[in-house]
């Protein structure tokens, strides 16, 4: 690996935000912005446990970038991606007009009729260049709010190249009754793949958003930064779930925090499948009188995988609650670390973090660091956590009814985590509980 | 025709010499038992004697450890099969203490099992399951529970028994089926064993009260007395009242053992 120094990847970056700037055709003051996080980059902090700065610095450097082939409609996507559509029912469950679908690769998003029908209703998704373009009061409003480019190197890096990503309305009193599905696809290797959401969802509203993350070429050293910022106004009912599945050689860092407001439910679930190099996450959440943040986490953790999960919550409001709960399977030599805070800030709040890991070989590693602060007299706050390997006992059970070794350990593992796959579509729990069989094979 | 359900036809477990250890210690201590195909034995004996480890040992409980000495069924030796192969050559357990496993619903827990043993598709696995399930008092919303948890003491044994009734094994061992059970579910748990030995499965039933036995014909069974690892008598299901009524340490002392 050829090092560079800070001040080439700070040229790369800056040329960078001109050639989005121009393919955007960009306003002015997303350009600025963009240019606020070069600013930020030198300065930041950089303390990823994973990536170190050359590393970083050398994703960012990639000399030259393949050509990628323009996708407009699905017909357009590569086989294997529609492969993986077919497989998860996507295609037929669009044509039978119940889900919306929205599929970002590296630098576009395809989305399709049926959601620009919905557009008149008051539910709007937009590739989020586009919606700088058309909302520019919303999105100025909303960009970066929730985040300070100033933080680390990577919230800087995403600052200044961010690209693709969407922006989701859903207008005060509609219920969207499908869920919406959003893919990211990683083409093209050493590209940090930087997609901004951002999710706004008026007073009384509902609904579901599903992130599938895949890759279906391998590529070496991806860096995928996205950055979520979701606003819940009162009474909203909101469900994002998050299926991440990378190749090896893919590190993530999703960036999500969400404000929710009165009385508003949040139920925020990660799926993580793969066996992606690192994946560093620290979402925070910010919530109002009787409103309801739930974090779930499930974690399949495979070859060297390195999980490390915050997720701090801020009980601001009276009768706030909060949730932050993790299954994690943890195989082969990987790591899991969970480390969730639960600040309890106003009278009544509650917060409870759970923890449980199912070591399945003895260089899997676990570690767990609940946080509860009370800054207030009258909080519950809680926590628990069990680590442990299958216990003897149960699959002496499933075995002495006629299951191998195997189908009873991937009977035991699924069992493991299903009370936390609640709220996923069929198409995509089959898809799930395959992708766990062969992990759990695979490792026998 | 009891007699010759009694005498029973060929030979369908057999026991020879079996010593077994677990932790390092010895628990059974040369035992032999023949069972024939069709017939219904019952062993007893007090606390420790090594009841549950013979049941245990026979479906290949990984911690018990045979030291010496053979378990042979159907003809051919399993003393060193893994469980899954020993249910596939005929041999079912009924547990004492069913184990909870979260997550796992029965019903698509049973299908499985069904699909494994006797090739046949979920879907007609599923109506199987419900349609057996009726008569353990188990309606369909129930099988979509986890396996045994939160099952009251009643619950468990008769899911174990729905099992039996499902997989319809040559062989049957029940441990200890009267243990922790309400009296309405011990006697459809008593029930559905007869109707299994009707139906021409061998019986193993392991029990230290005897109160199970107060269910059944004394005249369809023979009964074993366990005492430190051993098999110390063999006599005919009327004795069963003897036990009951004396104790076994008045009946070790009269026959001096």
């Amino acid at each position: 690996m050829n090092t560079i120094e800070i001040g080439e990847a700070k040229e790369i970056i800056a040329q960078e935000i001109e050639n989005l700037a121009e393919r955007n055709k960009e306003p002015e003051w997303m350009t600025r912005i963009r240019y606020k996080g070069l600013e930020a980059f030198e300065k930041a902090p950089h303390s990823d446990p994973v990536i170190s700065i050359d590393q970083l610095l050398h994703f960012i450097a990639k000399p030259e970038t393949a050509g990628i082939p323009e996708i407009k409609s699905l017909e357009d996507l590569p086989p294997e991606m529609k492969a993986l559509l077919d497989r998860l029912g996507i295609s037929e469950v669009e044509q039978r007009y119940i889900a919306g679908l929205a599929v970002q690769t590296d630098t576009s998003i395809i989305y399709n009729q049926f959601l620009k029908e919905w557009e008149k209703k008051g539910l709007i998704v937009l590739p989020m260049e586009e919606a700088v373009r058309r909302y520019p009061d919303i999105i100025k409003r909303h960009f970066l709010k929730m985040f300070s480019p100033y933080e680390s190197k990577m919230a800087a890096y995403h600052t200044a190249v961010w690209n693709g990503g969407i922006f989701l309305y859903v207008k005060e009193g509609l219920k969207v009754p499908f869920p919406l599905h959003l893919f990211f696809l990683i083409q093209e290797s050493s590209l940090a793949q930087a997609p901004h959401i951002i999710i706004i969802a008026e007073k009384n509203t509902e609904f579901h958003l599903i992130e599938g993350c895949t890759s279906p070429v391998l590529v070496r050293h991806s860096l995928h930064l996205d950055m979520t910022e979701a606003y819940l106004h009162e009474n909203a009912n909101a469900k994002l779930t998050v299926l991440q599945n990378w190749p090896e050689y893919v590190h993530t860092r999703p960036m999500t925090r969400a404000r929710i407001g009165k009385g508003a439910n949040f139920l925020n679930t990660t799926v993580t499948l793969g066996s992606g190099k690192s994946n560093i996450a620290n979402p925070k959440y910010w919530v109002s009188e009787k409103g309801y943040v739930e974090l779930n986490g499930i974690i399949l953790g495979q070859k060297d995988f390195y999980v490390d999960l915050g997720g701090e919550m801020y009980l601001q409001g009276k009768n706030a609650a909060g949730i932050n709960a993790s299954k994690a399977v943890i195989m082969d030599e990987s790591t899991v670390i969970t480390r969730g805070i639960i600040y309890a800030q106003a009278p009544k709040s509650k917060g409870h973090i759970s923890c449980d890991a199912l070591l399945m070989s003895d260089t899997a590693r676990m570690e767990t660091y609940p946080g509860l602060v009370s800054q207030v007299d009258d909080a519950e706050l809680s926590h628990e956590a069990a680590i442990g390997k299958i216990k003897e006992e149960e699959l002496f059970y499933l075995m002495s009814r006629g299951l191998d070794e195997e189908k009873a350990t991937q009977l035991i593992v699924k069992g493991f985590l299903d009370p936390m796959l609640k709220d996923i579509p069929t198409e995509f729990l089959v898809e799930i509980r395959k992708i766990i069989e062969l992990a759990v094979s695979g490792g026998m | 025709m009891f007699y010759s359900l009694y005498l029973g036809g060929e030979s369908l477990l057999q026991i020879q010499n079996l010593i077994v250890t677990a932790e390092n210690k010895q628990i059974l201590k040369g035992v032999n038992l023949d069972i024939g195909d069709g017939e219904f034995h019952v062993v007893m004996g007090p606390n420790g004697s090594g009841k549950s480890t013979l049941a245990l040992t026979i479906a290949g409980h990984p911690k018990y450890n045979v030291r010496d000495g053979k378990i042979i069924f159907d003809g051919s030796e399993i003393t060193n099969l893994p469980p899954n192969e020993r249910v596939k050559k005929g041999i079912l357990i009924a547990f004492q203490h069913p184990e909870e496993v979260e997550g796992v619903r029965i019903i698509e827990f049973l299908q499985q099992v069904l699909h494994e043993l006797k090739g046949i598709d979920l879907a007609d696995a599923y109506d199987l399951i419900v349609e057996k399930a009726k008569d353990l008092w188990f309606k369909e919303e129930d099988l979509h529970r986890y396996v045994n948890v939160g099952f009251s003491g009643g619950e468990r044994k008769r899911l174990e028994l729905l099992q039996a009734v499902l997989i319809e094994p040559k062989l049957l061992i029940l441990d200890e089926p009267d243990s922790g059970v309400d009296v309405d579910s011990l006697s459809v748990i008593s029930r559905k064993i007869e109707e299994l030995h009707q139906n021409g499965t061998s019986i193993l039933l392991i029990t230290h009260y005897g109160r199970i036995l107060q269910h059944l014909d004394p005249s369809s069974f023979q009964v074993h007395v366990m005492k430190n690892g051993k098999i110390v008598m063999s006599r005919s299901g009327e004795f069963v009242e003897e036990i009951e009524e004396k104790g076994f340490q008045k009946i070790f002392e009269e026959v001096g053992i």
